[in-house]
């Protein structure tokens, strides 16, 4: 299926370039905040855009994207909002969009509808880390109805064979997972170790791009786990930098958002001469 | 397996201080998680999980409970899957946890056979009760009996300060959802996000519930009622006058809803209660409460 993400994906490869992904909590600081945060994150460089749906038990999470959830709960965003906010941005920007979240608050929407609605309000893909490949069924109908893409996620304790399943069942492409843990852990001393297992994941995953995650907070980190990768995804450092500059009140927003912009395009690019 | 750690999650205690005393026996490293509530309110428990040499960690996400301990269970498992076992304290959680601490806890109802075929000379009693949380101390009674469809069958859930405010009434009053790594009813907004579960018992304060428990209820199999915090704080004196027995609050709401089961069935009928819990560690919650 020739997708936005596929698409996008694809031509950075042609160019021989590295894509970024970047993760937002929706409704975080506020979901008044997170059409600014979008924007900003496009205008950094983000290749593409994962908005976080939160939710009150997020398994996966540390505590980074654990608080950026709780703030955006309490904030009051809600599902439908999310989707609000997917569609107005979708209005601004061609770049493409994944929701990222867990699967009750998909399932008490309906798996059928929200997969309308997403598609509708021109979400490109979705990722569901506590949806099993084997489980996914009752997904896999709709999103291919409506057109989304599917990221499955590899841990460097996937079997082999597994990781074959995953790439056949991905669409997109497969989220590598860079440690056996939670996003936002610290990856020092661990690097070397982690390329191993994504140049063997690398050899296993044919059909889909391979996009690296879990624990990226810098240009030197995104450089080094993307030799073998065909880009990398980074969430609780942008995360921590929303807190950072939210906790700034001498910033106005539109400084915030010039910052979280110069952020994110330090990521990719490195830090500005 | 090669584990040298073993993690653990735990409500009212009971379940931490097993999985401590295993851990003692083999000489393994043990944490065990506990909402900070709990920590409080099952005082004597964490001091003796720390006497058996384990780590006691108070979580302090969320409500603070067994719900939010398992999250973090969970999170540690998944860091460190290589040297780590996580004993899971109920018939919750990914598969195959809910099948196999189900097959560990019908130790209760093989026992339970034994034991009423010495007291009576039946091989099946008539009525079998329990109370239901996550469910494990349920499951493990009435699994042996499933298929004697003459056994009926009662699970009672806790109401909390009613249905109408807040309680732990999952089968009652939940919505399918997937929480820990299961599908089954679940307390829940209609933004599927999980609502926090209240009980006077740490063991019973858990916001989703066996899958297994969700089959029966749709089946039919077992009835599931529900007592208020109230009415198990009269169950806790109810047994502790008439057998002697003070009753962990979990297994108080068994006790109470005997009011409701015993006009419902014959007057000659054999009843069997699970006494899954011993009340020393709810003392405290008792003398504030009653």
């Amino acid at each position: 299926m020739s997708s936005r993400l596929s698409s996008r994906l694809l031509t950075l490869k042609s160019n021989g370039e590295k894509a970024m992904g970047i993760f937002l909590t929706s409704g975080f600081p506020s979901p008044e905040a997170t059409d600014l945060l979008l924007d900003s994150i496009d205008v950094g460089g983000a290749d593409f855009i994962e908005l976080g749906m939160p939710h009150s038990d997020p398994l996966a999470e540390g505590l980074p994207i654990q608080y950026s959830s709780t703030c955006a709960l309490k904030a009051g965003i809600t599902m439908p909002g999310t989707l609000e906010i997917a569609a107005q941005f979708r209005q601004r920007s061609e770049t493409p969009l994944l929701l990222m979240g867990y699967v009750n608050p998909i399932l008490r929407f309906g798996a059928a509808r929200f997969c309308e609605h997403a598609a509708s309000a021109g979400v490109d893909g979705l990722i569901i880390p506590d949806l099993p490949p084997q489980e996914a069924a009752l997904m896999r109908v709709h999103m291919q109805k409506y057109g989304l893409n599917l990221v499955f996620l590899v841990a460097p304790n996937t079997p082999a064979e597994r990781m074959k399943e995953i790439d056949r069942l991905s669409d997109g492409f497969v989220y590598c997972v860079t440690i056996t843990g939670l996003t936002g852990t610290g990856l020092a001393g661990r690097l070397d170790a982690i390329n191993s297992y994504l140049k063997h994941a690398r050899e296993m995953i044919t059909h889909n791009p391979l996009l690296v995650g879990f624990g990226i907070q810098t240009y030197d980190d995104a450089c080094d786990l993307s030799k073998h990768t065909d880009g990398f995804i980074v969430g609780s450092a942008v995360i921590k930098e929303v807190e950072r500059l939210w906790a700034c009140p001498d910033l106005s927003m539109s400084e915030r958002g010039q910052q979280v912009a110069r952020f994110v395009r330090s990521l990719k690019y490195g830090p500005e001469k | 397996m090669g584990k040298t750690r073993i993690i653990a999650e735990t409500g009212a205690g009971q379940h931490g201080v097993a999985t401590a005393t295993v851990a003692a026996c083999f000489g393994l490293q043990c944490v065990v998680y506990m909402g900070a509530e709990d920590t409080e309110r099952q005082a004597l428990n964490v001091a003796r999980m720390q006497l058996l040499g384990a780590e006691v960690r108070p979580v302090t996400s969320g409500s603070q409970t067994l719900k939010d301990a398992t999250n973090e269970a969970i999170r540690d498992w998944v860091s460190n899957p290589t040297d780590t076992f996580y004993i899971i304290g109920s018939v919750v959680g990914p598969h195959p946890y809910p099948m196999m601490v189900r097959s560990f806890h019908t130790v209760i109802g093989e026992e339970v056979k034994q034991q009423l075929n010495g007291a009576t000379g039946k091989d099946f009693p008539d009525v079998l009760v329990a109370c239901v949380g996550g469910g494990s101390n349920a499951i493990g009674v009435f699994y042996p009996f499933i298929n004697h469809p003459e056994v009926q069958m009662f699970g009672v859930e806790a109401a909390g300060e009613g249905l109408d405010g807040r309680h732990a009434a999952t089968l009652t009053r939940g919505a399918m959802g997937v929480l820990h790594g299961a599908m089954s009813y679940l307390l829940q907004d209609s933004d599927g996000q999980i609502e926090l579960a209240h009980s006077i018992s740490a063991g019973l304060d858990y916001p989703g519930v066996g899958p297994e428990h969700a089959w029966l209820k749709d089946l039919g199999r077992v009835t599931y009622l529900t007592e208020t915090d109230k009415n198990a704080l009269v169950g806790v004196e109810l047994l502790s006058r008439t057998e002697g027995i003070i009753p962990a609050l979990e297994t108080a709401h068994a006790i109470a809803a005997l009011k409701k089961i015993v006009p419902q069935v014959a007057a000659d009928a054999t009843i069997v209660v699970n006494c899954s819990g011993r009340g020393d560690k709810d003392m405290q919650t008792i003398m504030d409460n009653l």
